[in-house]
């Protein structure tokens, strides 16, 4: 064991602390070339592949689970490689962040948009494979919606490009196999490494818009008259171009927040619009700046006293079930309490767009969700409570985002996967598919 | 694993790193991550393996390594400032190399030899204590005729005391600024004095080692001398010193600046500046971050009507005895920032003798602040 190894472990989830012996071997490659001479050398080995970018992931995907495996790291590979104004796209490495992409376009006057809160740090490798999505999402879309191609790297080390309606590779019955499954880009959306290693991104960008925009903030009685607000912003497509809900916040962190409430950011000529849909009262400037930091800190928070973690990331209320927010919120902190856990924060991005493991598009909001532990809590207990929460969201019709974590909860996505898998080879992420994979993480927490 | 002493070492400093959630935000603007690439070398890195400690098994040679990464910091305080958890990482770093030393002296037998030579000499040079005030004032006495009557004991009060520190007292590099700085109290008619050999090492180099007896030893002895002077005010150019006399030597009734804050306050209008090259100005880490001193720097440059092009708020790799435990990562730090910022081009501007050392060891021109600002009062003089 030696430090490089076991530090390569740190990201995001609760699942941070496994077993470091199995991890074989650590490489940070710059190049096409170095990603198939890594994979390489973890096949000639029998070891399994796990693509790491910035371990901001929610799901403890990009840990490589419990298997004797090889870690790939983007993290060298944050080349913009070309720019294309007219035609509108970039060619970028995986490891490059959004904020990086960005400040290389600002001078263009282009920006990629799709900006998670985790933007400094996220990778596009690593977005795609998760499939996230900023604040805006609901109007750019999510990483597969701006993504038009991605080179990967496969466990027998050819290479194949992934388009929005086809692949292309120089083996053509490779080409021929995977377009017969009918592969897209679809399919690497949150696949969460489990194909290959993306080499590069095609990705599309868009001019900057000098449109006046101004900020609104709506608080509201409960939850659900929260979620008819989304409902009806959904229904008539409205173009608020930023849009987070605080459903939740524990006096820790509440400051001036009074939630449930709806910071939004809209065209100016919407306002009056946008009365009609729901009450709201005009930000400075400044105000929208202060609530927007605000929130961009939530998920980092900690509580005076004690420490605070993410048991389950995702809550994902939509169609009808934007009906039902106070509901399910209230059975979740149930849930958490008869577990001695002290809800801390529940916010996210509204209205947003997700989607389903079959590929549809779901409209609504993704609740994210921070909790206090409570001391002295053993990782069984933990992993407990996070199990019966994926219990008690299948009963109540809460659909976790399936891009984001569990896409081995998702059945219709884990099928998939595995038949791609059947023509491309297996090697890559192969916990995240295993039917063992909870009691793996469980041993992480 | 990594040390013997994993409960004490829990104990210490667990509220603030297990407040760590990972997030990753303090990796890519921490300048070793930025050079190295790899995560090891980041702020997270190093504090999940602090977090998973118990994990590893005991292994002398990992504990080895870390202790030589603790020491592959700058100590520039950025990671600190971008954290939303409330982890303190400044502390933990401290706490870290402290025990670090403590653990395995022989493996920072070079930072002994600094330690001897602030006990014996109270300099970082090991040069004798009598040539504190001997290389720059054989330099400047014939420009500033009454230089040495300001030098203590010589000078015995005075409304304000300049501390010059290690650096700027032994190093040929920074007597411009030494002149510059003289020069301009000398034409604002400053009633101050320097303190000359009785002026003992600030006691940062200690801090950023942990050894807190050592550098409480010093700090005594700079107390009592500045106390004997009577002065009101108490200024220096270095921010290491800076960080060290306002937050570690709780003086009463002695207001603690840095030199742009001085002269900020004491000159509401300036003689405009006649710029005739590309300027960029540089905060340092220490003054920016730690002493957050940000706005006087900026309103003495505008005030003299200066034009500039502002860098990322990043380190020069000088900082954190990072020069004198990894030089090689140290220059390569300032290098990939002069290759981002096309520093070759422009003189950059900062207001801290380290930084001012290592512009200047990678080549590129700089000026301090004083530098500027004695052009401009030469000038209204006339
Ligand atoms: C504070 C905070 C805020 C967040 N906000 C948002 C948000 O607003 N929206 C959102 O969608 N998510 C958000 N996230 C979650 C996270 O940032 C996203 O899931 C992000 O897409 C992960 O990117 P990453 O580079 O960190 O990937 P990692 O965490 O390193 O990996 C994620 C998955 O991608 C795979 N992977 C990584 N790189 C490659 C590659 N090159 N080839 C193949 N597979 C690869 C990994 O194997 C893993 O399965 C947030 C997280 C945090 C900590
Ligand atoms: S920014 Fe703070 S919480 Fe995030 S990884 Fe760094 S130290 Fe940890
Ligand atoms: S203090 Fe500076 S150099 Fe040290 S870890 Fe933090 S950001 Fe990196």
């Amino acid at each position: 064991m030696n430090i490089r190894d076991i530090v390569i472990g740190a990201n995001a989830s609760i699942y941070y602390r496994m077993d470091f012996r199995k991890i074989k071997g650590v490489f940070y490659p710059r190049t096409d070339e170095q990603v198939q001479e890594a994979v390489a050398w973890a096949r000639e080995r029998g070891y399994d592949v796990t693509p790491k970018g910035g371990g901001s992931g929610l799901s403890g995907a990009c840990t490589g689970g419990d298997r004797d495996r090889v870690m790939i790291s983007s993290l060298q590979m944050k080349e913009v490689l070309s720019v294309s104004k007219d035609q509108g796209y970039v060619d970028v490495q995986p490891g490059a962040t959004p904020d990086e992409i960005n400040v290389l376009l600002a001078p263009l006057k282009m920006k990629f948009y799709v900006t998670p809160s985790s933007r400094d740090v996220a990778t596009v490798g690593g977005m795609l494979n998760t499939d996230g999505g900023g604040n805006d999402a609901w109007v750019n879309g999510t990483m597969r919606d701006n993504t038009l191609r991605a080179k990967i790297v496969l466990y027998d080390g050819r290479l194949i490009t992934v388009e929005q309606k086809s692949v292309k590779s120089s083996d053509s019955q490779l080409e021929s196999d995977l377009n017969s499954v009918g592969m897209t880009i679809n399919d690497v959306a949150s696949s969460h490494g489990t194909l290959g290693f993306v080499t590069e991104l095609r990705l599309s960008i868009r001019p900057i818009v000098q449109e006046r925009l101004i900020g609104g903030l709506a608080e509201y009685r409960d939850s659900d008259e929260l979620g008819s607000t989304l409902r009806r912003m959904i229904e008539t497509k409205s173009p608020v171009k930023y849009g987070e809900a605080i459903v939740a916040a524990h006096p820790d962190v509440r400051g001036e927040l009074r939630p449930p409430e709806l910071i939004l950011e809209f065209p100016e000529d919407y306002a009056s619009n946008l009365e009609n849909i729901t009450h709201f009262r005009k930000l400075t400037a400044e105000e929208l700046a202060k609530l927007k930091d605000v929130r961009l800190k939530l998920p980092k928070r900690n509580p005076k006293k004690g420490l605070q973690l993410a048991l389950f990331e995702d809550y994902g209320f939509y169609g009808d079930g934007l009906k039902m927010i106070q509901e399910g919120v209230a059975g979740i902190d149930l849930l958490l309490k008869k577990h001695g856990f002290v809800p801390f924060a529940k916010y996210g991005h509204a209205p947003s767009k997700w989607y389903l493991g079959n590929n549809a598009a779901a409209y609504g909001i993704i609740l994210h969700s921070r909790e206090i532990r409570p001391e002295g809590i053993t990782k069984a207990e933990v992993f407990k409570a996070v199990m019966e929460l994926v219990d008690l969201c299948e009963e109540a019709g809460i659909t976790p985002k399936p891009e984001h974590k569990w896409p081995y909860n998702d059945k219709v996505k884990n099928d998939r996967i595995q038949q791609i898998r059947e023509v491309i080879g297996e090697g890559f992420n192969t916990f995240v598919l295993q039917s063992d994979c909870n009691v793996v993480l469980s041993s992480m927490v | 694993m990594l040390t013997t002493t994993k409960r004490a070492q829990k104990k210490r400093s667990e509220m603030t790193f297990e407040k760590c959630v990972r997030c990753g935000s303090c990796m890519k603007i921490c300048p070793i991550f930025d050079a190295m690439g790899e995560e090891q070398y980041s702020p997270r890195g190093k504090l999940y393996l602090l977090q998973v400690m118990d994990k590893v098994e005991s292994d002398p040679e990992l504990a080895k390594e870390f202790r030589r990464l603790l020491f592959q910091c700058a100590m520039c305080g950025r990671c600190t400032d971008v954290c939303s958890s409330d982890v303190d990482l400044l502390r933990i770093w401290h706490e870290q190399r402290a025990r670090a030393i403590k653990d395995a002296p022989q493996e920072f037998a070079y930072l002994g030899a600094l330690e001897k030579s602030l006990e014996n000499v109270k300099n970082i040079y090991g040069l004798s204590p009598e040539d504190r005030a001997v290389y720059w004032l054989d330099e400047l006495e014939q420009e500033i005729p009454n230089l040495r009557k300001r030098v203590f004991p010589e000078a015995k009060t005075a409304d304000v005391v300049v501390f010059l520190g290690c650096l700027m007292s032994f190093r040929a590099s920074q007597v411009d600024v030494l002149r510059a700085l003289f020069k301009s109290l000398e034409i604002l008619k400053v009633d101050y004095l320097v303190l000359g050999a009785e002026e003992f090492c600030c006691g940062h180099p200690l801090d950023l080692m942990g050894d807190e007896a050592g550098a409480k030893k010093l700090r005594t002895h700079n107390k009592r001398v500045i106390k004997q002077t009577g002065a009101k005010q108490l200024i220096t150019c270095c921010p290491g010193c800076l960080s060290q006399l306002q937050n570690n030597y709780n003086f009463t009734g002695i207001e603690v600046l840095h030199h742009t804050q001085f002269f900020d306050r004491l000159l509401q209008s300036i003689e405009p500046y006649k710029q005739t090259e590309e300027f960029t100005y540089h905060d340092p880490c220490e003054l920016h971050r730690i002493c957050n001193v940000k706005t006087e720097p900026r309103s003495l440059l505008k005030k003299m009507g200066v034009q500039f092009r502002e860098l990322e708020l990043s380190c020069c790799g000088g900082g954190g005895l990072l020069r004198m435990t990894d030089p090689n990562l140290s220059d390569k730090i300032q290098q990939l920032r002069a290759a981002r910022e096309k520093l070759s081009s422009t003189t950059v501007i900062t207001a801290c003798p380290a930084c001012r050392e290592q512009l200047l060891g990678n080549n590129l021109k700089t000026k301090d602040i004083i530098e500027l600002l004695v052009t401009c009062l030469s000038e209204a003089k006339g």
